[in-house]
């Protein structure tokens, strides 16, 4: 579990690091050139069919052709992938269309892998890589208003595949589902009077799950009562999830909707309030919150009750459930109990709210949505297929209706489809929610956000140490010395994309 | 020089026009002269380096200095010019060319040799002799030959291409298939009108030399001393007790360097035991942990390299020449002097490569910090943390933002310090200008 | 006077004993701790009793050999095997014979080709993966087990220095008096000399078989499909929730290499020691 941050660090780093140079097609070059096409070419946007689409995607369907599709981990693990093919193959074995697994990495480099032939046809990634992708023209634009799922899935899931190359606006993935962390935490674990205490505006959902200051004041207390019991656990450590609440008090990533590396934001707005919230939150933890073994222990932890509630990926809902069920099976029952009985206790939401004024004691706080980083997830198609027009029909299959509520029964994800969101009902409604109301903060899709992580990381775990210094030693006293700090971070960010450019 | 010249022209002057038939078609004299297969073969050779010019070697030489012209875009299916691929098939053209020169020479030489020797009244040796002979005389031409060209495809052919790129644009936004283009010494010039990079580079420098000394004589002295150990005549079932450090080195580094990771860390056994005792939890290698963190580097790094120095020990040691010992223990010498007299010059003759060997590893050694403890930048660091080594910093500055072509600049910098200093060492050492004290 | 001896004996006997245990305790405990993980009922570390597991299953390993849809580690194992077998016997040939030859044969580029490797080696090696990589795609080895196989075997001769100082300590009077016999310089080598070298040939039949099974990078680079992949690589493709199946995965790594060690262990110690052919 360690190894997985530092595995994917390694190979990514390395790999895509090294390699990305093989073809990555300049994107940075070609961004420049966007910018300055998109000025001549503002009025041509839209109402030009993009030529490049359509005389790719001609609507001939190639016969007999096997096209490779790259799926994640856990479609495959779980079954949904094997289903998915199984009924397209089906479905146009008329054609000789084949999709076959790739059988690959799932985090495979295709800009490095593809001009050379070894890359899928088909893949599913998260919107940032799809999107690197695309200005280095590894994936092929889609004509996505011929699409069926069109008009189903939101303007700001498909924004997160727009992208303006010399003057044209082109669309190069079709999103899937929305990622975006959650909180998990133990109904079983609330205070037995929760209903009468703990639940002020009365709408039977425990105030910890809807604003920090209630989360706060029952981590304090649930660790007071038993010092080895633990309210809310998160390593502030993860950029991923702590960079959320510089976000929510007007910290952003780069300027200009993500796109201008130039303009780092880790300390713009009063973000130094969302560090405050987090050395407030790190105080009722241990020092596990300083590197990540909170977030590789979280799962075991939560489920052994040492832990009330935690922070993470929608995608992770089943590992915590099946952590959950072991520990009641160790209990002495039977499958199916242990498994009602978890999916009973264990509850994924959304992110509780923050108060305005950053002070998780305050009282009768006003509260403010919390931000979070996210993305979302779908379907492209490799610039390098043979087969494109197949390859359009496999993502046509794979997005419909009935593939997409599927996909949600069987890996809890969250649709970026309406009608399969109102399907699937609960979080992912939440979450759609969410997306369209622009708490989510989908990740750059440009490549120096690869710098951000390091002086985050490092930030971070300065932040949390802090709550662990003795004091006298401490070094983020109040919210200035927090404001210095995130300064640093910007300039560190800033250091390393531009000092060797 | 001048005397080679006119050697050369006299000999030029004194050939016959077989062999200034070999100047034109290679092999021709030989043949003549009744040498059927090498001529052959050296026919052979040109017609198949002459095929490959004209083929492509020309087209690719040609590459070599334009890099590409062609710009390709995967979305109208165009294929255009890749540049890398171009610079690395120019880098081969130019070893073609090189090698044919070389052979070009050889023919020369062996035809006018021949000639000599029919003079002489001999008989030229038959191509079944030749061979004979790199089996005997000429056989280290026999055996390295191979060696020799895959180390020059995988290693030497890699290390031209890096040390061109950094002369080149290459990396950040000019990659395939973006057109790379020659920039002279830009790179280099860039980073020395950087004002950060100095303080840092110094600071990292000097860890790093520390680091390189400290590891390598703990990780041979350990490992020695192990050997030496399990030499003793009293240890019964050596095998079993080599067995343990046999265990450790074969889980790969990475995984030991996982474990020790979790093993440190605030979550990981060690902690719990503190904190079950009723202590602060310490932390060994996060951000305040300069020190501490560079002491446990030192150990794991013990932990990963004391097995393979051991191994390495324990088959030289079996290699010593006893009856020195017998004559030593004659004269009343303890087991101390032993050691110092016999046993350590002994070995430091045997194992200075190794030792060399293990600083350069060390010196490089990329994983270790960067498993252990990467993903910080600590103050008063530019962008590196205080247990950086250089090859991490250089990694944190240039790979991981894809500007290849200052990486690739860096790495030549602390490449030529390195190596300079290596090879001042090993040239020095008695392993190289006394090979034969011990035969 | 004698019984002082013997007490001293005793004592050194004893001491060398002890420190023996303390090394083994060393080198074997961060060991234990991974194998007993890997048999680890729970399949998390985080319920360990302090360091070891509470309670103890093989499940992982069933786990690991049996579910193999979507994690094949069998068929890992044997790419390894296969690159490492076939990587240790190249590597090692060559790597001998390179070093014999450089410790033997007096040519004018010997000196110069010493130099060289002992500068090449100092180059940071991941420098150059862009084009080996480049390279591989060139010659059509991307997917293929013997494109890695070639890189190791071409890699290993790098490292003859090591081999070289074993080779300059055999005296070489026994290959003087061969050669008055009238053997070639290629019998000297295979009927004298390599016989004589075992324990170098154990060593460095080892290292090269070690190599591949802890080396990703290059086989990240050059393998893409899963079911070529090496354990190394499988092992950090695994989901971050495998946690039980990636410490049994990486404790088995151990097993062929130990056993190639107790085949080999019977050649460390050769016949010079003993002085048999003493010249």
């Amino acid at each position: 579990m360690k190894k997985k941050s530092i595995a994917l660090g390694m190979a990514v780093c390395l790999c895509v690091g090294i390699f990305t140079g093989c073809g990555k097609d300049g994107e940075g070059a070609q961004t420049v050139q966007s910018e300055q096409g998109g000025q001549n070419g503002q009025d041509s946007r839209e109402t030009e069919q993009p030529s490049v689409v359509n005389t790719v995607f001609n609507g001939e369907l190639e016969r007999d052709v096997t096209i490779q599709v790259l799926e994640n981990d856990t479609a495959v693990s779980k079954g949904y992938f094997a289903e998915l093919i199984e009924a397209f193959n089906e479905k146009y074995a008329e054609y000789g269309i084949k999709a076959v697994d790739a059988n690959m990495d799932q985090y495979l480099d295709l800009a490095n892998d593809g001009p050379y032939g070894y890359g899928p046809d088909v893949l599913y990634q998260a919107n940032d890589i799809i999107m690197q992708y695309a200005e280095g023209k590894h994936i092929y634009p889609l004509p996505v208003e011929k699409m069926e799922c069109f008009a189903q899935v939101p303007e700001t899931a498909w924004a997160a595949y727009r992208i303006d190359l010399e003057g044209t606006v082109y669309t190069c993935g079709v999103p899937v589902n929305v990622q975006a962390p959650m909180l998990y935490y133990r109904k079983d674990l609330l205070p037995e009077d929760w209903e009468t205490a703990w639940d002020e505006n009365g709408n039977k959902i425990p105030d910890m799950a809807e604003n920090w200051n209630a989360m706060y004041a029952w981590s304090v207390r649930r660790h007071g009562e038993n010092s080895s019991q633990y309210g809310y656990m998160k390593s502030l450590f993860d950029v991923y999830f702590s960079s959320g609440f510089l976000f929510t008090y007007g910290g952003y990533i780069f300027g200009n909707n993500n796109t201008e590396p130039a303009d780092i934001g880790f300390s713009a707005g009063e973000a130094e309030k969302g560090a405050w919230v987090l050395s407030q939150l790190a105080s009722t933890m241990n020092e596990e919150c300083i590197d990540d073994s909170i977030t590789t222990n979280a799962y075991s932890k939560l489920a052994d009750g040492t832990y009330f509630a935690t922070i993470t990926t929608p995608d992770m809902y089943s590992t915590f459930l099946e952590e959950m069920i072991l520990v009641y099976e160790e209990e002495g029952l039977s499958k199916d109990e242990a498994r009602a009985k978890a999916e009973e206790n264990l509850v994924m939401t959304t992110l509780p709210a923050l108060p305005e004024s950053g002070d998780l004691t305050e009282e009768g706080a006003s509260f403010v949505d919390t931000k979070s980083m996210g993305g979302v997830n779908g379907y492209a198609i490799s610039a390098y297929t043979k087969h494109p027009n197949a390859c359009l029909a496999f993502v046509e299959f794979a997005t419909s209706y009935d593939m997409m509520v599927r996909r949600s029964e069987l890996l809890g994800i969250a649709p970026a489809r309406n009608d399969a969101a109102d399907t699937a009902g609960g979080t992912s409604q939440l979450l759609y929610n969410n997306l369209e109301a622009g708490n989510i903060v989908l990740m750059p899709s440009i490549k120096e956000v690869s710098q951000i992580w390091t002086p985050g990381e490092t930030f971070f775990i300065d932040l949390a140490k802090d709550a662990f210094r003795p004091e006298g030693e401490k070094k983020y006293t109040d919210l200035d010395a927090m404001k210095k700090g995130l300064e640093g971070v910007d300039q560190q960010i800033y250091d390393a994309i531009f000092t060797l450019k | 020089m001048k005397e080679k010249w006119n050697k050369f022209i006299s000999a030029a002057h004194g050939s016959s026009w077989k062999v200034r038939l070999s100047a034109v078609v290679m092999g021709g004299g030989q043949f003549l002269y009744g040498s059927y297969g090498k001529g052959i073969l050296y026919f052979l050779l040109e017609a198949g380096i002459i095929a490959y010019m004209v083929l492509r070697g020309f087209r690719d030489i040609q590459g070599f200095f334009t890099l590409g012209t062609q710009k390709g875009d995967p979305w109208l299916g165009t294929v255009g010019d890749n540049s890398v691929i171009m610079l690395l098939m120019g880098i081969f053209a130019w070893i073609i060319v090189a090698a044919f020169f070389y052979l070009y020479q050889l023919n020369l030489k062996d035809a006018w040799h021949t000639q000599k020797i029919v003079e002489s009244g001999k008989r030229p040796l038959s191509f079944k002799e030749e061979l004979a002979q790199l089996m005997d005389k000429k056989f280290y031409i026999t055996v390295l030959i191979l060696p020799v060209l895959g180390v020059c495809v995988f290693n030497v052919l890699p290390i031209v291409f890096m040390i061109l790129i950094a002369f080149t644009n290459y990396g950040g936004d000019i990659v395939p298939p973006e057109l790379v283009d020659w920039v002279g010494a830009a790179n280099f010039e860039k980073l020395i009108a950087l004002s950060q990079f100095a303080p840092t580079f110094f600071k990292i420098l000097g860890w790093n030399l520390l680091w390189a000394v400290v590891s390598t004589i703990l990780n041979y002295f350990l490992g020695l001393g192990l050997a030496l150990l399990l030499d003793k005549e009293c240890v019964k079932g050596k095998a079993l007790w080599r067995a343990f450090p046999i265990l450790a080195y074969a889980i790969p580094g990475f995984i030991t360097l996982l474990a020790f990771k979790f093993m440190f860390s605030y979550g990981g056994p060690i902690n719990q035991m503190i904190t079950d005792a009723g202590n602060m939890a310490t932390g060994f290698l996060d951000l305040d942990a300069k020190w501490m963190a560079r002491g446990i580097g030192v150990l794991v790094n013990c932990w990963i390299s004391v097995p393979s120095i051991m191994l390495l020990a324990t088959g030289h040691l079996s290699n010593r020449d006893m009856s020195l010992y017998e004559a030593a223990r004659i004269d009343g010498a303890g087991r101390w002097k032993q050691f110092q007299r016999l046993t350590m010059p002994f070995m430091l003759f045997a194992t200075t490569p190794v030792l060399l060997s293990q600083f350069i590893g060390n010196f490089n050694n990329f994983g270790i910090f960067y498993f252990l403890r990467g993903g910080l930048y600590v103050d008063g660091y530019f962008l590196a943390s205080d247990t950086d080594l250089l090859i991490n910093w250089l990694y944190n500055l240039s790979i991981d933002n894809n500007y290849y072509c200052i990486g690739a600049a860096i790495s030549l910098v602390i490449f030529m310090i390195t190596s300079l200093i290596s090879l001042v060492i090993y040239v020095k050492s008695p392993s190289y200008r006394e090979e034969d004290t011990f035969q | 006077m004698r019984k002082n001896v013997s007490v001293g004996k005793i004592l050194d006997t004893t001491i060398t004993y002890l420190i023996l245990l303390a090394v083994a305790f060393v080198f074997f405990f961060p060991c234990l701790w991974l194998i007993l993980a890997s048999f680890s009922k729970s399949g998390s570390i985080y319920s360990f009793d302090g360091f070891f597991p509470s309670q103890y299953s093989t499940a992982s390993f069933v786990k690991l050999f049996t579910d193999t849809a979507m994690y094949n580690y069998p068929k890992w194992f044997m790419n390894t095997l296969l690159i490492a077998a076939g990587s240790c016997a190249l590597g090692t040939f060559l790597t001998i014979l390179t070093a014999y030859t450089m410790s033997r044969f007096n040519f004018r580029m010997r000196k110069p080709m010493m130099k060289t490797t002992m500068v090449l080696g100092m180059f940071p090696s991941f420098m150059g993966m862009t084009v080996v990589y480049l390279l591989m795609t060139q010659f059509g080895l991307i997917n293929h087990l013997g494109g890695l196989i070639l890189i190791y075997a071409s890699g290993a001769p790098m490292g003859y220095l090591t081999q070289k100082g074993f080779f300059d300590t055999i005296p070489r009077s026994i290959d003087e008096a061969a050669k008055i016999d009238g053997a070639t310089n290629f019998q000297i080598f295979t009927r004298i000399n390599l016989p004589l070298s075992k324990p170098i040939i154990v060593y460095t039949a080892l290292t090269s078989f070690t190599w591949p099974w802890s080396d990703f990078i290059l086989p990240k680079l050059l393998l893409k499909e899963k079911n070529l992949y090496t354990v190394a690589v499988g092992l950090m493709s695994l989901d971050e929730t495998e946690f039980a199946r990636f410490a049994a995965g990486s404790v088995f790594i151990a097993v062929p290499i130990v056993i190639l060690y107790f085949c080999l262990v019977k050649n460390m110690v050769n016949g010079i020691a003993e002085g048999a052919v003493k010249g």
